[in-house]
């Protein structure tokens, strides 16, 4: 099928692009990286009357390093954050997911800004925001706001911002020095969503007891989740065998996930025990290897 | 796809019998619902706007109660279709009065969704239509307190 | 219901190195303007929703989607087509002589999609094992050959660019 015939604006500045949110109100999306949108477009799934491109918005595409965050500018591509030096440098976990975000070609043109506000619950950058508590700035007529990451997801493909607003940047604490990180993702392909994908981040003492850990999951529900109970009993633990088993079972303790065609919710949430423990048992790894070197 | 919900009202089963089969407070407790018309006795005509975020259908189609029992249980029985796709599903609802007076409702349901939008939306069907049931639930409860004040 | 159909708008883009230039309703997808309306039907359409990387082209040098992209969107762009990979008419690029060396192609629906992902795999990505390839070259689908022969071409272009 081919898209329902549109309307078609290209601003220049966001001031523009915002005038014509409020001009055409629910009549009006945003176009970005197209990757999400287009798909519903092509399948007439969604058919917006106006469509607000802001691929030629200045000033929106960028990764900078302030104050302890990264912050990355809404249409920055995915490609960009895949292929920065400075990403790698102060956040490993967060370079190392975004090459699981679809193919190549995906990657070239989706954006981080659109990757957020679309809210797939299982992609990989909103987990990063729930694993990093990162934050979302978005601008509308009456100014800018930045929405924590657990504000922002509401449910399946619903966030906080408003039909008048455009996200600006997202915001993305620099990983601590003496923090570790593992990743896990379960597919059936190369590129697809998360049937369940986890995110851990560990910090450890010098005598490599974890002082502090973070456990998001995602595929589990309408958004990505941290697992308080594991991560308060893995605070103050030396992350043995043992431990990271028990850390597991609270992992899957702690979700009830649906079942569909993919997965059944039994299976998603053995999935859950299971890549944590493997992220977890990544970023030991990954502090030995630090270690050593 | 099954589901399962329940909810307790503040009523006895009498009250909550009488807004579940209230034709027009129906149209305000179904959620989305832009028109409900009776064609014939429990069969009404609807029009419901649901979706997802910013991939809503107009679903066009039937709404039939049977198997009343009252004040017990009956069964509701949907049918609608929209460019999307459809939906089709029997629901049964029991009440069942509690000691203190309110009523517990039970929702054992089973609905199947076809159509672009059950395999766009695959991954996220069972959720959603849960959290749609869960939208019913609450909208129901509202009506219930309007109707007692 | 009538619908107003908003008006066609022009479009200028370079195509393989020439000026190429339309007039579009906006809803237009890159793809159709490509086949329809500038004849390069190299390009393919397979699944209209971007997965299975047919309609793959280079847009400013980088891999996209025709499919998902809309002519309008391609004002003033460099677009690179299947069409414009050879610079000499009939002659094969080292690439493609590749594919035809390994068997990687067969009725060939998926040959230009992954055409243009492989050249820029090779300009950019990482090429040394069969195993990064075949990573590199994810996102598209061939019914026909069984990706092997498409892995091997594009892994033994690789080599011979490493060792002429």
């Amino acid at each position: 099928m081919k898209p329902a015939p549109f309307e078609y604006f290209a601003p220049r500045t966001v001031p523009e692009a915002l005038a014509l949110l409020q001009e055409h109100g629910d009549d009006a999306k945003i176009l970005a990286g197209g990757q999400s949108l287009v798909p519903m477009m092509n399948f007439r799934l969604v058919r917006p009357k106006v469509l607000v491109d802001i691929n030629h918005v200045e000033g929106l595409s960028y990764i900078r390093e302030s104050d302890g965050r990264l912050l990355i500018g809404a249409m920055t591509r995915h490609r960009d954050v895949e292929r920065s030096a400075l990403v790698e440098r102060l956040n490993g976990l967060l370079f190392n997911s975004v090459r699981y975000i679809g193919h190549g070609a995906i990657r070239a043109r989706g954006t981080v800004g659109g990757s957020i506000v679309h809210a797939d619950p299982t992609a990989e950058l909103p987990l990063m925001l729930a694993a990093l508590d990162g934050e979302v700035r978005v601008i509308g007529p009456a100014g800018a706001r930045t929405i924590k990451w657990d504000e922002f997801f509401l449910t399946y493909f619903t966030t906080s911002i408003e039909s008048s607003e455009i996200c600006e940047e997202v915001v993305i604490p620099v990983l601590p020095r003496d923090a570790s990180w593992g990743f896990e993702e379960f597919t059936h392909r190369q590129g697809d969503f998360a049937i369940v994908g986890v995110a851990a981040v560990v910090q450890v003492d010098a005598a490599r007891r974890c002082t502090a850990a973070r456990l998001a999951v995602a595929g589990v529900g309408p958004t990505p989740v941290r697992i308080q109970a594991a991560e308060q009993f893995l605070a103050g633990q030396s992350l043995t065998p043992p431990v990271l088993a028990e850390a597991a079972s609270l992992v899957s303790g702690a979700v009830q996930p649906e079942s569909d065609l993919h997965a059944s919710g039994a299976f998603r949430r053995d999935l859950a025990g299971t890549m944590a423990v493997r992220a977890l048992r990544g970023a030991v790894r990954r502090l030995e290897q630090q270690e050593r070197s | 796809m099954t589901i399962v919900e329940e909810h307790v009202f503040p009523v006895g089963r009498e009250e909550l019998w009488a807004v579940l089969h209230d034709a027009q407070q129906m149209a305000k407790w179904i959620p989305g619902c832009e028109r409900l018309e009776e064609i014939a006795p429990d069969r009404y005509a609807a029009t419901l706007k649901v979706g997802v975020a910013s991939i809503k259908g107009s679903y066009t189609g039937v709404v039939e109660i049977l198997d009343k029992h009252f004040p017990d249980h009956y069964t509701l029985a949907v049918e609608g279709r929209a460019t999307p796709g459809f939906v089709k599903g029997t629901a049964k609802l029991e009440l069942s009065a509690m000691s203190d007076g309110r009523t517990k409702l039970v929702v054992n349901g089973d609905a199947q969704v076809g159509g672009l939008i059950a395999s766009v939306g695959q991954r996220f069907l069972a959720g959603i239509a849960r959290q749609m049931t869960q939208q019913l639930l609450k909208n129901i409860e509202k009506e219930v307190l309007e109707v007692a004040r | 219901m009538t619908m107003r159909i908003p008006p066609k708008v022009p479009v200028a883009m370079t195509v393989n190195g020439q000026t190429r230039e339309g007039h579009v309703e906006p809803r237009k997808l890159l793809v159709d303007f490509l086949r329809e309306d500038l004849g390069l039907t190299g390009t393919h359409v397979g699944c209209e929703h971007g997965v299975c990387g047919a309609c793959t082209i280079l847009v400013n040098g980088d891999p996209a989607r025709s499919c998902l992209m809309f002519a309008v969107q391609a004002n003033g762009a460099e677009l690179r087509t299947v069409e414009g990979l050879s610079q000499e008419h009939g002659k094969l690029t080292p690439l493609q002589e590749a594919f035809r060396e390994h068997f990687g192609v067969q009725c060939g629906f998926c040959t230009p999609g992954f055409l243009m992902t492989a050249s820029d795999l090779l300009a950019n990505g990482k090429t040394d094992t069969e195993e990064a390839v075949r990573e590199g070259l994810s996102g598209h689908i061939c019914r026909c050959t069984g990706y092997q022969g498409i892995v091997e071409a594009v892994h033994a272009a690789a080599e011979k660019a490493r060792n002429p």
